[in-house]
């Protein structure tokens, strides 16, 4: 079998009942792809070459037994560096953590190494999954496969970066603002921000409490659907778990989009922000796609970006600020310059500017709902620009924070960004998906369909 | 800088931060300025803040 490293999830699973491969020989030919790839892309922190080798040969022992655990068994998979695994550091890539080992697996690693899934090791993220791309780290950021002079999205650097250039097939990361949506989106992979509470965050660093979501990253919709589904479910001692049945979130896959209504919101992407020629384009061409698989797609109206935006920022700076006051106030140089930056202006806000972005957020959430009763799923632009360059911190400034992932952070929707074209310049194009409340079965179906109809998932950056 | 946002920078105990990086105590302030700005807080006075009020077991 040729090409191991291109091969999903779903495929590897499959091979490993069929006995045609087995774990060994896929966690082998990856650790030899990381080996030659990763001085280039930085998409590890640590890599674990020793832990996974273990893993996949119990995998390949018991999998010949007939234990097979699922379809994740014998799997690699890599965690971004704020996800705890035990006994190993968990820096949030940061001069702050440099030495923290984790204690104990956070829930999502144990529902993995439960599965059988192998843990290839932890990824690069921006500083405390805020402060990134940043140079004045203890480790270099992660770069673009499509383009290595250029910046993978964040937070979720690492995850994006490693699976789009067939490190592994499988990467969770971490979503506050947008930060799996971001590198799904500069790398052209699937990532999805699952419903809030749907995921436990319960030994994940926080960033910002009523914020942060752990979401699947891949490089097809089956595969997203089926990680959810082993990291999904009600967690008890995470406060803002949900106490949901939903599951079997690829049971929908191949439904297409036929009875489907699609609200497009061209007002983020047209008005609000205007969008890059080029995404614009590409968001058209998706609407036209869904359209003639048979979606009703209608235009939607939602409250402006940079009111979601502004309340995005009010609630995540008031909440890391008082996660990492006591850091700020003693070792303000053990920051890099961008979190520093990030993380300060909670300082400056009042518990009225907080509570007043929570009681405005209410009605925005309301607002999505309305939207949602009157169409099945959302269309809408992911990033209005293909990925900066890394050496441009200013275009990186001005590009950042033009998105529209941070509205469906603020209401707890799940949302899925996914490829939907290439620049001229060689770069990914990306649309999102928004579903209704743990209806990300609904969300996944609609990606699916648009990957059936389309070959973006089957595009390889040149640097593979 | 901003006498205001030396006095609020010292009062959340950034003596430090403001001895060393003033750039970022400066611009952080600015930025919090803007985004909360940015906020239309409702004018309903009963209107209730997310995540919801929900009393459980221990009240």
């Amino acid at each position: 079998m040729s090409d191991l490293h291109w091969l999903s999830a779903a495929e590897a699973s499959r091979a490993f009942a069929a006995r045609t491969l087995s774990p060994v020989e896929l966690t082998t030919a990856l650790l030899h792809r990381i080996e030659a790839l990763n001085p280039k892309l930085h998409a590890f922190i640590r890599l674990d070459a020793e832990a996974a080798m273990d893993a996949a040969r119990a995998a390949e022992k018991d999998i010949a037994a007939g234990r097979i655990r699922g379809p994740l068994h014998g799997v690699p998979i890599g965690l971004k560096d704020i996800i705890d695994v035990a006994g190993l550091p968990t820096t949030a890539h940061s001069q702050i953590l440099v030495d923290n080992i984790a204690k104990a697996d956070a829930v999502v690693t144990a529902k993995l190494k439960q599965a059988g899934a192998v843990i290839l090791g932890k990824l690069s993220t921006h500083e405390f999954a805020i402060g990134g791309p940043s140079f004045d780290l203890p480790f270099p950021p992660a770069r673009n496969p499509w383009n290595p002079d250029h910046h993978p999205g964040g937070s979720s650097s690492g995850s994006g970066a490693g699976v789009c250039a067939g490190l592994f097939p499988l990467a969770l990361g971490t979503d506050t603002g947008g930060s799996v949506r971001n590198p799904a989106s500069m790398c052209g992979i699937v990532g999805l921000k699952p419903t809030y509470g749907l995921v436990s965050r319960r030994g994940v660093f926080p960033l910002s409490f009523t914020l942060d979501h752990v979401g699947p990253m891949t490089r097809t919709v089956a595969d997203n659907a089926m990680l959810l589904d082993c990291i999904a479910g009600h967690d008890s001692s995470d406060p803002g778990s949900a106490a949901t049945q939903a599951r079997q979130f690829g049971r929908t896959l191949d439904r297409g989009v036929r009875d489907l209504r699609i609200g497009f919101i061209r007002h983020f992407h047209e008005q609000d922000m205007p969008a890059h020629p080029e995404v614009t384009a590409a968001l058209e061409d998706v609407a036209r796609v869904l359209a003639t698989e048979g979606a009703e797609v209608r235009d939607v109206t939602l409250p402006s970006l940079t009111e979601f935006a502004g309340i995005n920022r009010v609630i995540l700076c008031s909440e890391a600020w008082s996660i990492h006051a006591p850091w700020l106030r003693a070792r303000p140089g053990d920051y890099g310059k961008l979190a520093r930056r990030r993380l300060l202006p909670g300082a400056f806000m009042t518990a009225g500017d907080y509570v007043g972005a929570q009681r405005r957020r209410l009605e925005l959430i309301a607002a999505v709902e309305d939207a949602l009763r009157d169409v099945d799923v959302l269309l809408c632009a992911s990033s209005m620009d293909p990925a900066s360059r890394l050496d441009d911190a200013e275009e990186t400034a001005r590009t950042y924070p033009r998105q529209a992932r941070a509205p469906f952070n603020v209401t707890g929707h799940p949302a899925l960004a996914m490829m939907a074209g290439l620049s001229d310049s060689g770069l990914p194009l990306s649309l999102q998906l928004v579903g209704r409340y743990f209806d990300d079965a609904t969300v996944l179906r609609v990606a699916a369909a648009y990957e059936r109809a389309t070959d973006w998932h089957r595009k390889r950056p040149p640097i593979a | 800088m901003d006498p205001i946002v030396e006095a609020l920078a010292r009062a959340a105990g950034l003596e430090k931060a403001l001895a060393d990086h003033p750039d970022d105590v400066a611009a952080a302030a600015a930025q919090a300025l803007n985004n909360a700005g940015a906020v239309k807080v409702p004018t309903n006075p009963a209107a209730e803040p997310w995540p919801p009020m929900r009393a459980g077991v221990g009240l």
